[in-house]
């Protein structure tokens, strides 16, 4: 089955169980609405007998249910779209490596930086959030959550690489991950920018994979970098990372966090607030701390003139 | 005396004298439009002569001398030819006569009189004139009244350029003397005319233009007040570069000084000085000179008119006191104007019968010029947007279109064999078409989407801003305003590290710079300071900069589209910049190039030379509306994208591909490939007009001519193509051989379907031929004179212009 057919039959699934969803939730209202009935009844005769007693359990247990079942509809919704996301990464994942290896095709067209810019800033917004059952603790790779120590990223995942620049200079970089080497415990990466068009070969610790979902600040507040933590950001409408200060971090799921930018042509030494996606930053580690500052990718176009 | 068109001086009997008066007036220090009278040798004792005519009174006293008189006059300016060593330029009498003998008819000096410097006989300086006609000697004789003239007048010139000037003349004409030459002023000025059109054609098509509306007689008012214009200015006393630079508050006037030096050498003083060359002020320079001397000279003649109101006549006194100012200030605004048709060459005059009378007066020029308020109002109307396809198609060429064009006429002005118009309509409809839109994603932009789309699309929301703002030092800024500048600065100041940030608060804050500020969120996040130079034509752009976080969104692209909108609001068309090495991409994209059309005599002096930096200009054009541009190309993509399904659809036949090439034909005529003809495709009619259309005509030319060359003696080394025996490595120095052969064998297959393929393969043979050979072999020798030869017969067959 091809790809484009299995997407159009997943979003006709998911269709179906937003439908559904809606119709669970109507279903439920007639037992929500005999609650609240009960609660205000109990109110007014300002007592609590053992009849209303058994029949608000009755009734909390339903409501219960029916809002067990709604969740578990939603998260086959989620899932349908987690598995539609897949699908589409893997095709976007074989169009770039038919376009790498093919020399029959012509060479591929190099987006333009805005149009890129606006991709990653999409993909950013479109991270999952991540919703987990109660009780349960965030995964690895969920917001601030590290991986784990043995976690070996996947083909196409974005990661923070850190490369030699032209000029000698090392920086972190936005990259996509091409292959992992298990004997030489190497990373081939490329470099997202395409200007760049560069792979490059790195060790482990010269990676750090981004996270895969966001943390929900209401539900999972611990998941989430913490005011004053040093991290590295990825610097608005570029491709690099940069070190940086939580100035605040987000209330609501869909918040960006506040940084400041570590910059030594502002008089303290960072720049203004600035927001930064929850999905593209990574935790600072000790070892990156002699990072340098070098801006990739600002464009600074400047002219001078007479008086 | 005067030499200017005698119908000027019949309209104007009481001002003509006056004119000269003023003009030979070196006491007239009353009059302020005389503006003093350096060159003047004015002698307080005459004041009724004109310099000019004392000058010719002196040439005729000198030439009525007797011949020994003459010759002794010319022995002081002629070299001692005694013996080769003597290097005496001129005799020197031992008995200098005294001071008030000077005029007097003495005695001449013999021929035998000793030289007071060489001693050596004036008879040895005068030697060469022995055989030389009266007219030569009378020339001569003018000369050395010039030459006297000008040194009273190198001495009594306080002005330094002035005076070197006439130092200069000085020497010049001295040289002539010795050397019985004409006087030729050398050097950098060039030689007249010095721009063209000049000021006398361009204040003609000035009343024209404006005037050809009137009626007959008011017409002929505003001929004389121009007449009378030109004819101040031929005899007007420039002022001196000084007195420029300080008027202009300039630090620079060297265009200025130059126009000034030509204005001496070529009409100021041959006025008096009737051994250089004479030209009229009005008729040698354009509007470079004018745009520099208007504004003080209107000043001064509307003063001077003033002062001497009594001396007019009563009926010219209305005419100039009532006329004059209102027809100065209609003049100035098409000189300064940047968009003013009267300078332009190619200037058509129109008709100046009655019939066009309401037409001009309704149609403003700004309105049918395809201003950018006018082009965007149109887009919306989905009819209209043709005619956008229509100005922008054809903006590259010279605008020769008269002013007065309705929207109509451009409609009509359409491409032959263009598509219907209906047709047009029906797809634009396609496109147009609210259904056939992809949903509500306008933000998730095709890889190919224009630089500036987003930026416009958030504009048109609302999401950013933008403004023209600057400091004041007359009216008190408010606070926004000042905010927005600090602002500017900071950006700046951040973007541009390695300027100065104490430079950059200087301009940003000077009020003669304005900064063209982009703002969201009320926030100032980029911006584009320049300043404008109205009278040089030009803007410099300063600083340019969106800060770091706000890059790659288009918002530098949409910056500097509303810049050029604005300027081409207000007249100005070019901009200059200084990019530094990291701004170069950026100004390249914008539209700036390297090569600089502004003539340099333009900006020298108003914006200062950077190293490191490079100059880059750009061009504008008033009839594109550039924030709209990528937009309205978009559109016209998709109209020929349509339009082209429309016809693959309607024609459907699939040809084998072409095969000549790989058989080594380089190049084939276009119409000569299988189906081209049916798609409705014609040759361009361009080069029509001169080319032969009857294949077989051009095909009979063609091969009488090639016989011609072939038997032409020289043709020889050419007959056949190189041997590679004969020359192992030709074919590796010359890419493309050719040969007298190779061609009849192609002349026979029909490839020279256009002379202008026949002569590059003629003109080949010959650039091959000097490409191999030393240009002194004989190989060489044979190709110039074959060259020769067959442009000789090209011309004489008419098939290159003569």
């Amino acid at each position: 089955m091809s790809a484009d057919t299995k997407i159009a039959e997943l979003l006709t699934e998911l269709h179906q169980l937003i439908k559904q969803t809606q119709e669970e939730r109507s279903r439920s209202e007639h037992n929500l609405l005999n609650i609240q009935k009960t609660h205000e009844r109990m109110q007014t005769e300002n007592k609590t007998s053992p009849y209303y007693r058994t029949k608000l359990r009755g009734l909390y247990t339903t409501a219960k249910a029916d809002a067990e079942a709604e969740c578990s509809i939603l998260r086959h919704a989620l899932d349908k779209i987690a598995e539609i996301k897949s699908l589409l990464e893997e095709r976007r994942i074989a169009a770039k490596m038919a376009g790498v290896y093919s020399d029959s095709d012509p060479p591929r067209k190099t987006m333009r930086r805005g149009v890129l810019m606006t991709l990653l800033q999409q993909s950013a917004m479109t991270l999952p959030l991540w919703i987990g059952k109660p009780g349960e603790s965030p995964p690895p790779l969920c917001g601030a959550t590290p991986a784990n120590s043995d976690y070996v990223a996947k083909q196409g995942d974005k990661v923070a690489a850190r490369v030699k620049a032209m000029d000698g200079d090392e920086q972190w970089i936005l990259a996509e991950v091409v292959s992992y080497n298990h004997s030489t415990n190497k990373y081939e990466v490329d470099d997202i920018d395409e200007e760049g068009k560069e792979r490059h070969t790195l060790s482990r610790r010269r990676i750090i994979p981004l996270p895969q979902w966001k943390a929900n600040p209401e539900t999972d507040p611990e998941a989430l970098f913490s005011k004053d933590q040093l991290v590295l950001a990825l610097y608005p409408q570029t491709t690099c990372f940069y070190r940086a200060l939580i100035h605040t971090p987000p209330h609501r799921p869909q918040d960006d966090y506040s940084v400041l930018f570590e910059d030594t042509s502002y008089a303290d030494g960072y720049s203004p607030p600035l927001n930064v996606a929850q999905s593209i930053r990574g935790r600072l580690q000790r070892e990156q701390e002699e990072m340098t500052r070098r801006r990739r990718t600002k464009r600074r176009s400047g002219s001078r003139g007479g008086c | 005396t005067v030499t200017t068109g005698g119908a000027t001086i019949m309209t104007l009997p009481a001002l003509q004298p006056r004119l000269l008066q003023a003009q030979s007036a070196g006491s007239a220090g009353s009059s302020a439009a005389a503006a003093g009278s350096g060159a003047g040798t004015s002698d307080p004792s005459r004041p009724g002569l004109s310099q000019q005519q004392r000058a010719s009174q002196k040439k005729a006293q000198v030439r009525a001398f007797p011949r020994a008189k003459k010759l002794e006059k010319l022995g002081v300016f002629s070299a001692c030819k005694a013996n080769d060593t003597c290097k005496c330029n001129g005799w020197k009498n031992p008995n200098p006569p005294t001071a008030t003998r000077m005029d007097l008819q003495q005695q001449a000096a013999s021929l035998s009189e000793p030289c007071r410097s060489c001693g050596h006989a004036l008879a040895d300086h005068v030697s060469h004139l022995e055989n030389v006609s009266e007219d030569e000697i009378n020339r001569l004789l003018g000369m050395v009244v010039d030459v006297e003239n000008l040194f009273m007048s190198v001495h009594k010139e306080e002005d330094t350029d002035t005076k070197q000037v006439y130092f200069y003349l000085f020497k010049l004409l001295r040289k002539c003397i010795l050397q019985m030459s004409q006087p030729v002023v050398e050097g950098s000025l060039g030689s007249p005319p010095f721009e063209k059109p000049n000021i006398e054609q361009g204040v003609l098509n000035f009343v024209q233009y404006k005037f050809s509306h009137l009626a007959p007689k008011e017409r002929q008012t505003m001929f004389e007040l121009s007449k009378m214009f030109l004819l101040c200015l031929n005899y007007w006393k420039l002022e001196t570069p000084t007195q420029y630079r300080q008027r202009t508050q300039k630090d620079d006037g060297t265009a200025y000084k130059v126009d000034y030096t030509r204005w001496l050498c070529y009409c100021h003083v041959p006025q008096s000085n009737d051994s250089l060359p004479r030209y009229e002020t009005t008729q040698v320079f354009g509007r470079s000179l004018l745009k520099s001397i208007f504004t003080v000279t209107r000043r001064q003649l509307l003063e001077k008119f003033r002062v001497e109101k009594d001396k007019l006549l009563p009926e010219k006194r209305t005419l100039i006191l009532t006329h004059f100012p209102k027809f100065l200030s209609m003049l100035e605004e098409e000189i300064y104007g940047e968009n003013s048709p009267i300078w332009e060459a190619d200037f058509i005059m129109p008709a100046s019968d009655g019939s066009q009378l309401g037409h001009q007066t309704v149609i403003s020029p700004a309105a049918v010029s395809g201003s950018p308020a006018l082009a965007k109002g149109l887009s919306t109307e989905p009819s209209h947007l043709f005619y956008l396809t229509n100005v922008t198609v054809c903006s590259g060429e010279k605008r020769k279109l008269p002013e007065a064009l309705t929207l109509e006429d451009a409609k009509r002005i359409r491409v032959m064999g263009d598509i219907p118009m209906e047709l047009v309509n029906e797809v634009m409809m396609t496109i147009t078409d609210p259904a056939a839109m992809l949903g509500p994603e306008t933000n998730l932009l095709t890889p190919n989407a224009a630089r500036d789309e987003t930026a416009r699309l958030e504009e048109r929301r609302g999401i950013i801003e933008f403004h023209v703002i600057g400091n004041s030092l007359s009216q008190k800024s408010n606070k926004k305003i000042l905010m927005w500048l600090v602002g500017l600065q900071n950006v700046f100041s951040h973007q541009l590290p390695r300027m100065p940030k104490e430079y950059i608060t200087r301009l940003v804050f000077d009020p003669k710079h304005k900064t063209l500020a982009l703002i969201k969120d009320g926030r100032v996040i980029g911006g584009i300071c320049f300043r404008m130079f109205p009278t040089q034509g030009f803007t410099e752009i300063v600083f340019c900069a969106v800060t770091s976080n706000e890059q790659v969104k288009g918002y530098g692209t949409h910056l500097m589209n509303h810049l050029k909108e604005y300027h081409i609001k207000h007249n100005i068309l070019y901009f200059l910049t200084y990019a530094d090495e990291y701004a170069i991409g950026y100004f390249k994209k914008q539209g700036f190039s390297k090569d600089i059309k502004v003539p340099k005599s333009r900006y020298l002096g108003y914006i200062k030379d950077y190293e490191g930096a490079t100059l880059m200009e750009c061009e504008l054009n008033p009839r594109i509306p550039y924030t709209e541009l990528s937009h309205i190309i978009k559109r016209q993509k998709e109209i020929i994208k349509k339009l082209i399904e429309r016809k693959q659809s309607q024609i459907r036949k699939v040809y084998p591909g072409l095969t000549c090439f790989k058989e080594g034909v380089r190049q084939i005529p276009v119409e000569s490939i299988p189906g081209i003809r049916e798609t409705g495709w014609k040759p361009s009619n361009k080069d029509k007009g001169k080319e032969v259309k009857d294949p077989d005509v051009l095909y009979n030319m063609l091969k009488n001519l090639l016989a011609q060359i072939k038997t032409h003696p020289d043709a020889w080394p050419f007959m056949e193509p190189v041997k590679k025996s004969e020359a192992p490595d030709y074919y590796e120095i010359i890419r493309f051989p050719i040969d007298l052969k190779t061609m009849t064998e192609r002349l026979k297959n029909r490839y020279y379907v256009t002379k202008k393929l026949f002569i590059a393969d003629l003109q080949r043979i010959i650039t091959n031929c000097r490409e191999y050979n030393p240009p002194d072999s004989e190989y060489c020798k044979c190709a110039n004179t074959l060259e020769k030869f067959f442009y000789f017969k090209l011309k004489d067959g008419g098939l290159i212009e003569k």
